[in-house]
């Protein structure tokens, strides 16, 4: 099993300084996924899931850094990387999908050139040759008339056209994986739910492992073979999904399921977990979920470690929930 | 339409002015001629009747085309701006080569290292490029080039050539020596004007989602800038610029009489001397009407830069 992991990311701690000391947006985070396989990763807004993406990509700006941990992925440590190293992965053997398709395409650029360049930033490759693997994809991801829309702008597409476009950029170079951050949170939900299937499609077709983050676990819970839950940083628990959905072990993640409106009894409110997400910059020592948290006790004072329960399973709690299952 | 309303309110009033500062008459002839001389002038130049009919008769010339005929040299102003003229473009263009040459570079720099001693430093040149007089710049420069060092020639145009039917100081050798003082000086405020511009455009550019996608398909830093970050900071520079380019024109005056640059300045400054009113209304309404015609350009240029005011036309 472990020689079939394409990414493996250990303790991974990436801090921003700020004049009132650093946020520890991504807190010593462990996580595997092993080829062809689809992660989930869930949270609410805050927790860390776009950065711990951008991190796995070395796009991580100044003054923020990766100050721990290692990225294996292929078997080679990409924190020690060269920016020139980096080049070489991105796009290329690692991709990345990001929330908002309306800011993610050069709005004065077509849509062409801004897809045959990510193949010629890779690849020795004519123009010509370029154009006709570029109009593949766009077929793939089911644009229509692509020899047209080549030549549009990115002002031209829809929302979920313009993710279309970005998603088949981003499978171009058939990359190893593709981290998806959010891809369909700022669509409608029947393109959402288009896309979510379109997505799962290729990258099985391609043998493509995908992380997709999402703050609703519906969402995940539709694509993902497993997902880890991450709050203020850290990983609380992960698992197969189906198995997490059922008997989550975390209050955190039994709180992200009520909350699912696909649960909501008819006739009942939505259940949000009460109160929100801690300072970064100023974490409590404990558990940081505790100040929400109603199984809460004095044991969480002390930080738990993210322990396995089985093989696919994983919880930081100190009384976890559903122990029997 | 509201072009010609601006250009005729624009006579108008360069009209009444210039007729309030003093009496063309007293400069054209000779302290000691006798009154009937002065006369003689007066009627000759048709400044013996009341200003209205004077502005009438320049109103119905303008129309057919013709703004009078300059009080000094007796030919018609119209020609003499135009003699004037490829002097004074000479050195606007060059000007906005050299804003742009040096301008943009250090300014898309100092945008991508926003934090860095480099940065900081060229931000800081650009305060001083802002703050500088043109004039006491040029005094300092001709000191210290032509003076000191003996590199440059003090004025003048220096020999031309005409290269592609265009007749230029900027194809011989020795034109650019006469070219490079005027123009370097006429460019230092539009130098820091690109800079801040280009800066500023860079920061925000840099920041945006499309240059992290960029980046996240492995491009490398130079292709970012070239493909990505450049066409996107143009659009405003270069419309920005277009409309500059009036003030290159309009402050080449300054330029031109300092370092004697025969061009157009330098002609309205003597006329301004000399009261010759034709010469300064003509020159004011040229300048009026090139303001006119560089904001239809800037729009033009502008929808033909970004396809998104590109298309939406194309639609409407
Ligand atoms: N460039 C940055 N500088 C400072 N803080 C940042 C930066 N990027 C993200 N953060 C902080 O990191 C935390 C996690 O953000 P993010 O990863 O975007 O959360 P999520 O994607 O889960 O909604 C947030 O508190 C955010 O304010
Ligand atoms: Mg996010």
């Amino acid at each position: 099993m472990t020689g079939n992991k394409i990414l493996s990311i250990q303790g991974l701690r990436t801090e921003f300084p700020t004049p009132h000391g650093p946020i520890v947006a991504v807190n010593g985070v462990d996580l595997e996924v092993a080829r062809g396989e689809v992660l989930g990763i869930v949270g609410e807004s805050g927790s860390g899931k776009t950065v711990l993406g951008l991190s796995a990509m070395g796009l991580i700006d100044l003054p923020g850094k990766v100050t721990a941990g290692r990225i294996l992925f292929g078997g080679q440590d990409l924190t020690r990387h060269t920016e020139a190293q980096w080049q070489a992965i991105r796009g290329k053997r690692m991709a990345m999908v990001f929330q908002d398709p309306t800011t993610s395409l050069n709005p004065v650029q077509r849509i062409g050139a801004q897809m045959i360049e990510a193949l010629q930033a890779h690849r020795d490759i004519s123009k010509d040759a370029a154009k006709r693997i570029v109009l593949e994809a766009m077929v793939r991801v089911g644009i229509n008339s692509p020899e047209e829309r080549l030549l549009s702008y990115p002002h031209q597409f829809s929302g979920g056209m313009r993710q279309r476009v970005v998603i088949a950029t981003a499978l171009l170079n058939e990359p190893d994986l593709i981290i998806a951050d959010e891809p369909t949170t700022a669509l409608d939900v029947t393109v959402q739910a288009q896309i979510l299937r379109d997505v799962r499609r290729l990258c099985q077709d391609a043998g493509t492992a995908l992380i997709w983050v999402s703050h609703d676990l519906g969402v995940v819970a539709q694509i993902a073979h497993r997902v880890a839950v991450m709050y203020a940083g850290r990983i609380v628990e992960q698992g197969i999904t189906n198995r997490l959905l059922k008997t989550p072990s975390h209050p955190y993640t039994a709180g992200l399921i009520a909350s699912m409106p696909t649960n909501a009894k008819r006739g009942e409110r939505l259940r949000s977990i009460p109160g929100g997400l801690p300072q970064l910059s100023n974490l409590p020592v404990g558990c940081a979920f505790a100040p929400r948290c109603a199984q809460a006790s004095a044991a969480c004072d002390v930080l738990p470690e993210l322990v396995s329960t089985s093989a696919e399973h994983a919880v930081r709690c100190v009384s976890p929930l559903n122990e029997a299952a | 339409m509201q072009s010609v309303v601006v250009l005729f309110v624009m006579s108008l009033i360069v009209f009444s002015m210039i007729n309030l500062v003093g009496d063309p008459v007293d400069m054209l002839v000779n302290p000691e001629s006798l009154p009937d001389e002065i006369e003689r002038v007066r009627r000759d130049f048709g400044l013996d009747q009341p200003v209205y009919i004077q502005y009438w008769k320049f109103l119905t010339g303008a129309l057919s085309g013709d703004l009078g005929n300059s009080f000094v040299f007796g030919r018609p102003a119209l020609t003499l701006m135009a003699e004037r003229f490829p002097a004074t473009l000479e050195l606007a263009v060059s000007a906005l080569i050299i804003a742009v040459m040096i301008g943009l570079p250090l300014g898309v720099y100092a945008g991508l290292r926003p934090d860095g001693l480099g940065a900081r430093f060229i931000m800081g040149l650009s305060v001083l490029g802002i703050s500088i007089p043109t004039f006491w710049l040029g005094l300092m420069m001709i000191i210290l080039f032509s003076v000191i060092l003996g590199w440059l020639p003090v004025s003048g145009r220096g020999e031309t050539a005409v290269f592609l039917g265009i007749e230029s100081s900027m194809f011989t050798l020795d034109g650019l020596k006469h070219l490079a003082m005027p123009a370097t000086n006429l460019a230092l405020f539009k130098i820091a004007m690109v800079m801040r511009l280009a800066r500023a455009g860079t920061t925000e550019v840099m920041a945006q989602d499309f240059i992290r996608f960029a980046r996240a398909k492995g491009l490398s830093s130079r292709r970012i800038v070239r493909a990505h970050l450049m066409p996107n900071i143009l659009i405003p520079i270069v419309t920005v610029l277009g409309i500059e380019f009036g003030t290159l024109i309009a402050f080449a005056t300054v330029t031109e009489s300092i370092f004697a640059w025969p061009g157009l300045g330098k002609l309205v400054i003597d006329a301004i001397v000399n009261l010759d009113r034709p010469i300064v209304v003509a020159y004011l309404l040229f300048v009026v009407a090139l303001f006119l015609v560089l904001n239809l350009v800037v729009d033009i240029i502008y929808a033909v830069l970004d396809p998104r005011v590109r298309l939406q036309g194309d639609e409407g």
